[in-house]
């Protein structure tokens, strides 16, 4: 009976120390909701955020063999010292020499995003990635490859182990991990946020530009995310090349012809150019847009029909208040950079 | 000490089979893919369609869901599940359903295409995991069914004929629901089969040429009326 009883404890304590092992569970990492901000509506429940997933979407993030060549990662067109847009591209370089059809977004505070895309074609955001990846224009890969090339890397495999548990490499668990590492992407300590948590002041332009902008602006770029989602006809006319309807495409509804997702404005002196397709290469460019260069169509928006009346003097106000929304903390935050460094490399700079 | 292990093998032995003795009999269904009287052939072979246009199929590849099971009672069971029926993948056109249901089915019922709630949902796995290339990345959703192949009457490049249908948005909703009669009475294990026809695809609700359109890749109105062609071409053939 002795033998029974050691053998027992034994067993026990074997598969005790193997759960402790195998089961090493990963480390939770907190989503910051910043102070008065909405609630996020991405479901933290089905993907929650840990430091193995984050570490993992990271290094897919910066991952160039995801592309069909091995030429460009999704950091390739999304570079954080411009709030993950492509610096001076009105439209990003894709695989084999060709170019997108838009100008690529910033990435920030996707948390509180509904659907993808300027013109809303996609409808969560663990999806969103594969449609870069698989775009001839843009990564040119397929799926089926990338998950083959990512179980070809034993990197990978103990990554996924230890973000999900084993080492199944599949299309959800590596778009959940992407998920994890843009959504800590969160922007929310501009001057702007920082007056507005009464840390700061601004200075008499920017108050002013403030002013301008509360009553002629915010009804599209809504505060805090400085956009309030919605698609609308700002009066872009069409670009006969591209032949981009926007919203069109998707609802395949002629009421919406030539609206695009209003941009949020987060960060906006460091994402030039501007518009959907790149087509204003500075923010004085976008404000002779609204005031003058508009073309007013069927579509246009109600707010706009008359165009949008600026000022000399509001327009070097609204440039002013618009450098408040610059968070260097979030341009310079080393958790976004690539795996080993602290700030993003000369190399990442070459689309 | 040797009491307790014997005990505990003859309680081992004993609860295994006693599991497989209780399994019930499983339900299977078996998908046959024709063009008029012919057997489908991938690639090689050439058929007519009701336009006298002459085609190869490169790809063939549909969504099976929401299988229910009827008797003339109106007594019903259903069997959740999704399933990708490709005809390049012999294994997929032959699956098992669930358990034989507890009654004579006299009609079975299925939607073609895929449930909303997954194509909003975030990424799914298995049969929905859109590395099965049945996912359109730019406009979210499923192609719930896809003919592709080649043809002399198509005007597109390399005369490709494309017919990707897809859409669960209320306005361009393309799934479609199959309801069957069987005529046979399904005793213990079962195995229904379900005959498919690619000749409706051009001709049933709607007269489609390949000369007139050759490329669906997207949802809409051309998207429903092929899923109103292909509804149609599904048909009972034999129990087992």
């Amino acid at each position: 009976m002795k033998v029974f009883k050691a053998i027992s404890a034994l067993l026990c304590f074997i598969i005790f120390g193997a759960a402790f092992i195998v089961v090493s569970k990963p480390k939770k990492l907190k989503f910051p909701v910043p102070k008065g901000w909405a609630q996020p509506v991405y479901d933290f429940k089905s993907n929650p955020i840990t430091q193995e997933g984050f570490e993992l979407g990271r290094k897919l993030f910066y991952d160039e063999r995801l592309s069909k060549d091995s030429s460009i990662s999704c950091a390739g067109c999304h570079q954080q010292f411009a709030a993950f847009s492509t610096y001076d591209h009105n439209l990003s370089h894709g695989f084999n020499n060709s170019l997108t059809t838009r100008n690529a977004p910033s990435l920030q505070n996707l948390a509180w995003q509904k659907d993808f895309m300027a013109d809303g074609g996609i409808m969560h955001l663990d999806l969103q990635p594969l449609a870069p990846m698989t775009a001839s224009n843009e990564m040119g890969e397929t799926i089926e490859t990338i998950v083959r090339k990512l179980n070809g890397d034993t990197s990978y495999k103990r990554m996924f182990s230890a973000a999900f548990g084993d080492v199944t490499i599949n299309t959800q668990r590596m778009n959940r991990a992407i998920s994890q590492f843009v959504l800590m992407m969160v922007s929310s300590n501009s001057k702007y946020d920082r007056v507005m948590r009464k840390q700061d002041t601004f200075n008499l332009p920017q108050q002013l530009g403030y002013d301008i902008f509360k009553r002629k602006c915010t009804s599209c770029h809504k505060e805090p995310m400085f956009t309030d989602y919605s698609f609308r006809n700002n009066g872009m006319a069409l670009e006969k090349t591209l032949n981009d309807y926007g919203r069109m495409k998707i609802t395949q509804d002629k009421n919406d012809s030539l609206k695009f997702r209003v941009p949020s404005l987060r960060n906006v002196a460091v994402t030039a150019p501007y518009g959907h397709d790149g087509r204003f290469f500075s923010l004085s460019n976008v404000f002779e847009h609204y005031r003058d260069k508009m073309v007013v169509g069927p579509t246009t928006d109600s707010l706009l029909k008359k165009k949008l009346p600026l000022s000399n003097f509001e327009i070097g106000q609204l440039t002013a208040f618009l450098q408040t929304l610059t968070d260097t903390s979030f341009l310079k935050n080393p958790l976004f950079a690539p795996p080993g460094y602290n700030i993003t490399p000369s190399f990442i700079h070459n689309h | 000490m040797k009491q307790s292990i014997v005990w505990i093998l003859v309680f081992g032995v004993w609860s295994l089979t006693g599991r497989a003795m209780a399994q019930e009999p499983i339900m299977y269904l078996h998908f046959e893919h024709r063009v008029g009287k012919d057997t489908l052939e991938l690639m090689n072979k050439t058929y007519i369609n009701a336009h006298n246009e002459p085609f190869t199929v490169n790809k063939f590849k549909y969504y099976i869901s929401n299988i229910v099971l009827r008797d003339s009672m109106n007594k019903a069971e259903a069997y959740p599940g999704t399933y990708l029926v490709d005809e390049a993948d012999k294994w997929s056109k032959f699956f098992a359903i669930g358990e034989l249901p507890h009654f004579n089915p006299r009609f079975i019922e299925f939607t073609i295409g895929v449930d909303s709630i997954y194509n909003v949902g975030g990424v799914h796995t298995g049969s929905l995991d859109p590395i099965k290339g049945m996912f359109w990345t730019w406009n979210n959703g499923y192609v719930f069914a896809k003919l592709e192949g080649q043809s002399d009457s198509s005007h597109a490049a390399a005369n490709y004929f494309m017919y990707d249908v897809g859409g669960y948005k209320q306005r361009h909703n393309a799934t479609r629901k199959v309801k069957l009669e069987i005529s046979h009475t399904l005793i213990h294990s079962g195995t229904l089969t379900i005959k498919a026809d690619l000749l409706k695809w051009f001709q049933a609700v709607t007269n489609i040429s390949i000369g007139q359109s050759s490329l669906c890749h997207e949802p809409g109105k051309f998207a429903m009326q092929l899923a109103d062609n292909y509804a149609t071409m599904f048909s009972v053939t034999e129990m087992k």
